[in-house]
């Protein structure tokens, strides 16, 4: 065991750090969309809301993998040839867009339309009736879902190994075809999964305090 | 703090429909400068209606609204909706108090008044907090600032809605049945702020069913009902000679329900 760690020690951490920057990225980049494509929705003229319909719909209603390869392999055909990170944080922010956008749309739908009219009354511009009142309220629904479909997210990077982005599951999986050891690289991988994930819901627990710290009793 | 002058506010032939259904009919009233007119009537009679159209929280389809003598809602009457800058711009003169306070509830009490002054006054933070306070002490919350909305009973968070709406130095406000969601306790500490505000001549319509307010406090009542003015007068002309039937049938329902004279 000690020796393979050894030997494959430095893939290894190669494979942890392709799987943080992908996740990472993906998670960030598709918040963004997800939220500027709600917006759009939302605010947006009435025109958008078919294909804006029609975009999420097709992206939950298809596997992963398979958007990945239309990605990857069908994109140069249409002229869109990207390297396989690039591809695959690409794959992972359109996945992860539609999913936090139905997630950012419960969220809006939750926040009482009196506060809002409130701003309104007052004189607020939408952007700062977005930023300063609707954002703040809906985090204290929407943040848990946010934060698990993030946690989602990391278990979905293993597939950008399909397109040989050098991630976890690819260096594991390479480890496994050279040693025909399976007891160590799968233990590897259940153990680095294991922590990223409990960093993530620890990080997402702190972020929840932050935004509802005013339910809380303190005053 | 009204140390702008109080503005007046005219409806002429206003009309707003939902989908079918016709909310406001042919409705024409003038809102006197530094006076509190009180609008009464059954539930679903307009009322709200009305008082929206005024800061075109609902847009009325068609007539005139203005304020002091410039339209809101429309550039020219008949023509095109009213830029959204133009019309915010208005809105900074009219305050707005709901049933529901709608105070933002992840800002203290502090923030709720001083966030309107800095986004939309643009003021600095200091001198925005500043004048919070000022607003807060005047309805008596002082020592509330660092409250969220969450840990002040309803008659507080009420009374930080009004600071909220003063604070912006409005020429008029509108009161859409500011004690209804109150319990009866707390209704008092409210009508209390309203009364010192239209002692100082801030222009005040409140829809209301606090008969006892709008006998001792309203300059006019006017009384609505089926999306029409039904009737207009002094408090003495409304609830002592109603001439009007259904006027007199509402008045004497709310004495049944309440069985209290005023
Ligand atoms: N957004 C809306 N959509 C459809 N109908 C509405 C809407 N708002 C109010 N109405 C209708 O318009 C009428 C007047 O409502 P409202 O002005 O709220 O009455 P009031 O304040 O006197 O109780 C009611 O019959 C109500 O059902
Ligand atoms: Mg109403």
């Amino acid at each position: 065991m000690t020796e393979i760690i050894q030997r494959y020690g430095p893939d290894l951490l190669t494979g942890f750090g392709y799987t943080i920057l992908s996740w990472a990225l993906g998670t960030l980049l598709g918040l963004v969309l997800g939220f500027m494509i709600e917006i759009a929705r939302r605010f947006g003229p009435a025109f958008l809301r078919y294909p804006i319909r029609a975009y999420v719909e097709f992206v939950r209603g298809t596997p992963f993998l398979v958007q990945l390869f239309v990605l990857y392999y069908g994109g140069p055909l249409i002229g869109l040839r990207l390297d396989a990170l690039p591809a695959g944080i690409l794959g992972l922010t359109i996945y992860g867009s539609a999913y936090f956008t139905e997630i950012l749309r419960a969220g809006f739908d939750a926040v009482p339309v009196g506060q809002v009219e409130a701003a309104r009354a007052i004189g607020f511009r939408n952007t700062t009736i977005i930023t300063r009142i609707m954002v703040p309220v809906m985090m204290v629904s929407a943040l848990p879902a946010l934060v698990n479909f993030a946690i989602i997210l990391t278990k979905e990077t293993v597939i950008l190994s399909m397109i040989t982005v050098p991630e976890i599951m690819f260096q594991t999986q390479t480890m496994m075809s050279e040693t025909f050891a399976f007891v160590a690289p799968i233990l590897i991988l259940a153990l680095f999964f294991w922590g990223f994930v409990e960093l993530i819901s620890r990080f997402g627990r702190r972020l929840e305090r932050r935004f509802t710290h005013y339910l809380l009793d303190r005053s | 703090m009204t140390s702008q002058t109080a503005a007046s506010a005219h409806l002429r032939n206003v009309n707003k429909f939902y989908g079918p259904f016709q909310a406001l009919k042919d409705v024409s009233l003038d809102i006197p400068p530094g006076k509190v007119t009180c609008l009464i009537g059954p539930s679903g009679s307009g009322k709200s209606t009305l008082l929206r159209c005024i800061n075109v929280l609902e847009l009325y389809d068609s007539g005139e609204v203005r304020i002091d003598d410039q339209l809101i809602g429309y550039d020219s009457p008949g023509g095109k909706v009213m830029a959204a800058n133009r019309l915010r711009e208005m809105r900074r003169e009219i305050g707005m108090v709901f049933q529901q306070f709608n105070l933002w509830p992840h800002m203290t009490a502090l923030q709720n008044v001083a966030e309107g002054l800095e986004r939309v006054r643009g003021l600095k933070r200091p001198e925005a907090q500043a004048r919070a306070r000022e607003a807060l002490a005047k309805v008596g919350l002082a020592d509330k600032e660092d409250n969220h909305p969450s840990h002040l009973s309803g008659g507080q968070q009420q009374r930080v809605a009004i600071a909220r709406a003063i604070a912006m130095e409005p020429r008029i406000m509108l009161f859409d049945e500011p004690t209804s969601a109150l319990d009866p306790e707390l209704v008092g500490e409210v009508l209390g702020v309203m009364k010192q505000l239209a002692a100082e001549g801030m222009t005040m319509v409140v829809v209301t069913h606090e008969m006892g307010f709008a006998a001792h406090v309203a300059d006019r009542v006017v009384f609505m009902e089926r999306g029409e003015i039904v009737a207009t007068g002094s408090p003495r002309d409304v609830f002592n000679n109603p001439t009007d039937p259904r006027l007199a049938s509402f008045l004497q329902g709310y004495r049944e329900r309440n069985s209290l004279d005023f």
